[in-house]
């Protein structure tokens, strides 16, 4: 028992020594080279059956595409396309190729590598996730009517689909190679697994600078695999990495105390965190806890009582934005700027309960059957930030009555109970959207689907609100009319914030940090963020 | 005198807590936003929280329920382990061997997995206080195996000794033996143990809290207090976010003088 003592003493230390304790050594840097950190190592290195973040960085900085999306413009660019048209009808899509392109080995691009490419990509064998968003790829057709022309032919109008050639790498036609033969800036040139990933300069790459000096002007990047923040900031301080993207307001404020100059913060992200109640008819919960999350007014009220501007402040050092609907401002394209939503007010929140049925004696709130209004909230552990959030929310919710209980929960756990067994009551947890654009939110808002949280994969709309947001959603996504995808996106954002399915509390601000050594990053809130314009990054002073 | 020094200043540590906890108007789940990392002022002498909580009064909760549930885990487990070492004592060979497999095979067990599991069985409304409860009852169910050996090796000694042997060749009946000689001496065998097992379960508390398994939200616990240190934003706000586990130590360092002491003058 003693040394049960002494040894379970020595781990408790252990707590305290993790947060000063930092022995680090990032592999030396080559001349010219940038690095900076991936949190682990790339599942693939074939462009095409990219899924996780780390082989989608992979496959941003080494694969040619047709077309590149300007995160900060959010606009279409022409990259190894020199122009692309799209018929009236939306099915005819036709790109014209640069002349002289080349493969980073040397040889010649020509449209049909991009055929190939894309036909590999929407085949079903390759099970490709980008080919989903040409809705039926097994129908897509490509011919080359020329060796710089390339058609692509789609069954029916598909809203937004030219922004998925931003993410098809074309490659060597019949010569797949796993990022090292590209037709973007760099070219795989060694992978460390658990240790780092070594891209080189692509010396075919098609772009030159104003000037004519051929892009990108880095030599090669280094992609150190490292899922340790305290690390990742210590070797950034020291000038060994250059830029760190995704920074959490703690982490945010250390770096801007010891490296003022260093830190952006963009403001809000795309990104939402929210608290929703689990509708669910099939969930195993008791009947009267179903009938309040199923009630409107419950919901308002709970959205009323929450101080989102202290979450805001107090659980992301001021580095977050209130929230009130699942488009943030920083989508001006798409945030409706006219939306009402319910204010922040105990008062009101209370007597909302109060028309609502809900009574109060003492602290405790009641329903009209007399059960005591209490519900746990589920959250993952190990975000600091969504656990400050809930513990805020415990008390604000006390004001008017509710005793609500905080249980965290590691990932897998909480999906199991939200996907598979709808085993909880509510839920604090955040959606990254990566795109603007609306479309790519559909499966979050069809009542059909399994990833409509509050109520998964329905039949048939549960409500008369449900079955609105899948008409509007449907519109939005068929129109080819932007002012009638706007206004169904308008409409569908004010349904939510009437109907409050989803409780947003905050859009968690873009914290990033660049080295002062570093040139030509224009930070952004889309990813890659800080090194979406690659091409022209470089370091002060870092010869090629 | 020097025996006592580590009992009264346990009592001193207690009674500051229990003072701390009656006189502050705060409670220990009361959000002060407006005092987020506060220094220590008059109103938060050790400061506040990341939540605007005050720490001297989370630091107190924290010390009385850790030393209550450790004392009450403690309490069970010597319980516990007492059967078992005594009935396996004073019990036929076969009977012996079964007991002390039984004890073995629980010694075996991977309790960290067995409490995540009884965690993840509450219902998720428990309260903070029932998660308390049952992080401490399970840690008195799991830390028996141990004490109950030592309990049996002393049970064997005693059974073996000069007076128990003389005692029943004067004709002392069972109850008698049991009543004269047993019981006056397992004092000085059981003591040592719960002394033991307190300050054991205290940091094994601390850890379970530090990996999110301990007790809930708001409930103050050494390993939720802890978790400060593993940010090292806040160790550089607030040298008070290291109360919590200088207070720890020093709780600990006492306890183990106690014990100490104890067995000495046993």
């Amino acid at each position: 028992m003693r040394s049960l003592l002494r040894s379970s003493f020595v781990s408790a230390a252990l707590v305290a020594l993790t947060a000063v304790s930092a022995p680090c050594q990032a592999a030396p840097r080559l001349t010219g080279e940038l690095a900076w950190a991936i949190h682990y190592d790339p599942k693939t290195f074939d462009p095409a059956k990219v899924d996780d973040q780390a082989s989608e960085l992979v496959r941003y900085l080494t694969g040619g595409v047709l077309l590149r999306l300007n995160r900060q413009t959010q606009a279409l660019e022409p990259q190894l396309a020199e122009s692309y048209s799209v018929s009236p009808q939306g099915t005819l899509i036709v790109f014209k190729l640069r002349d002289r392109l080349r493969f980073s080995d040397g040889s010649a691009l020509t449209s049909t590598d991009v055929a190939w490419s894309l036909r590999r990509v929407l085949a079903a064998a390759t099970q490709a996730p980008v080919a989903e968003e040409f809705v039926a790829p097994g129908e897509v057709t490509v011919d080359t009517p020329d060796r710089l022309t390339v058609r692509v032919h789609l069954p029916k109008r598909v809203i937004g689909v030219e922004k998925s050639f931003d993410e098809i790498a074309i490659e060597p036609a019949n010569r797949p190679s796993e990022g090292r033969v590209t037709a973007g800036p760099f070219t795989v040139s060694d992978y460390r697994r658990g240790q780092y990933v070594r891209l080189r300069r692509n010396a075919n790459y098609w772009r030159r600078d104003s000037a004519g000096v051929q892009l990108p002007y880095a030599s090669g990047v280094r992609l150190d695999v490292l899922n340790n923040r305290e690390q990742e900031i210590s070797l950034f301080l020291r000038g060994e990495y250059d830029v760190i993207d995704g920074l959490s307001p703690d982490y945010f404020a250390i770096l801007t105390q010891r490296s003022p100059q260093s830190t952006r913060d963009l403001g809000a992200s795309l990104n939402t965190e929210q608290l929703w109640f689990n509708q669910s008819p099939a969930a195993p919960l008791a009947e009267f806890e179903k009938s309040w999350f199923q009630n409107r007014g419950f919901r308002v009220a709970v959205s009323e009582a929450i101080h989102r501007a202290d979450l805001a402040r107090i659980a992301y050092n001021g580095h977050a934005t209130p929230a009130y609907g699942f488009i943030s401002p920083a989508n001006r394209m798409w945030h409706n700027e006219a939306l009402q939503y319910p204010h922040e007010s105990v008062a009101e929140a209370a007597r909302m309960l109060a028309t609502s049925g809900f009574h109060r004696s003492g602290n405790q709130l009641y329903d009209a059957a007399g059960h005591a209004v209490k519900f746990s909230i589920v959250t993952n552990s190990g975000n600091a930030a969504r656990q400050k959030m809930a513990s805020m929310i415990q008390q604000d919710l006390a004001a008017v009555g509710m005793q609500v209980t905080i249980v965290p929960l590691d990932f897998p756990a909480l999906i199991e109970r939200l996907m598979h067994k709808q085993d909880y009551e509510a839920c604090l947890l955040g959606v990254a959207n990566a795109e603007p654009d609306p479309s790519s939110m559909v499966n979050l808002w069809m009542s059909s689907s399994p990833n409509h949280q509050w109520n998964p994969s329905e039949k048939t709309p549960a409500t008369a609100w449900e079955a609105e947001i899948d008409r509007q959603m449907e519109l939005q996504a068929s129109s080819a009319v932007q002012q009638v995808r706007k206004k169904a996106v308008d409409r569908v954002q004010q349904i939510v914030a009437d109907q409050q399915p989803f409780i947003y509390l905050v859009y968690p601000n873009v914290l990033q940090a660049i080295s002062p050594q570093l040139r030509g990053v224009q930070p952004a809130i889309l990813a890659p963020g800080l090194v979406w314009n690659i091409e022209v990054i470089r370091r002060q002073g870092g010869a090629r | 005198m020097k025996k006592r020094i580590p009992a009264v200043l346990l009592l001193l540590l207690i009674l500051a807590a229990v003072l701390v906890l009656l006189l502050t108007r705060y409670g220990y789940a009361d959000q002060d936003r407006d005092a987020i990392m506060a220094p220590s002022t008059a109103q938060h002498w050790t400061g506040t929280d990341e939540l605007g909580r005050d720490r001297t009064v989370r630091v107190a909760a924290a010390l009385l329920i850790g030393l209550t549930g450790a004392a009450a885990a403690a309490a069970i487990t010597t319980a516990i382990a007492a059967c078992f070492g005594l009935l396996a004592a004073f019990s036929p060979a076969s009977i012996a061997t079964l007991l002390l497999f039984v004890s073995d095979v629980f010694l075996s067990l991977p309790w960290l997995f067995l409490l995540m599991m009884a965690r993840s069985v509450l219902p998720l409304t428990a309260s903070p206080l029932e998660t308390a409860v049952t992080t401490f009852l399970v840690l008195a169910a799991l830390g028996w195996p141990a004490c109950a050996r030592a309990i049996y090796r002393g049970a064997i000694e005693l059974r073996c000794s000069e007076w128990m042997i003389q005692g029943h060749a004067c004709g002392l009946k069972k109850r008698q033996l049991i009543k004269l000689h047993l019981v006056p001496h397992l004092r000085s065998l059981l003591l040592p143990q719960f002394l033991v097992c307190v300050p054991a379960f205290i940091v094994a508390e601390a850890n379970l809290g530090a990996l999110g398994l301990g007790v809930g939200e708001p409930m103050p616990s050494w390993g939720a207090m802890l978790l400060e240190l593993d940010n090292s934003a806040l160790l550089a706000r607030s040298h008070w976010v290291y109360l919590p586990i200088v207070l720890l130590a020093v709780v600990l360092l006492i306890l183990e003088s106690f014990t100490t002491e104890v067995e000495t003058h046993a």
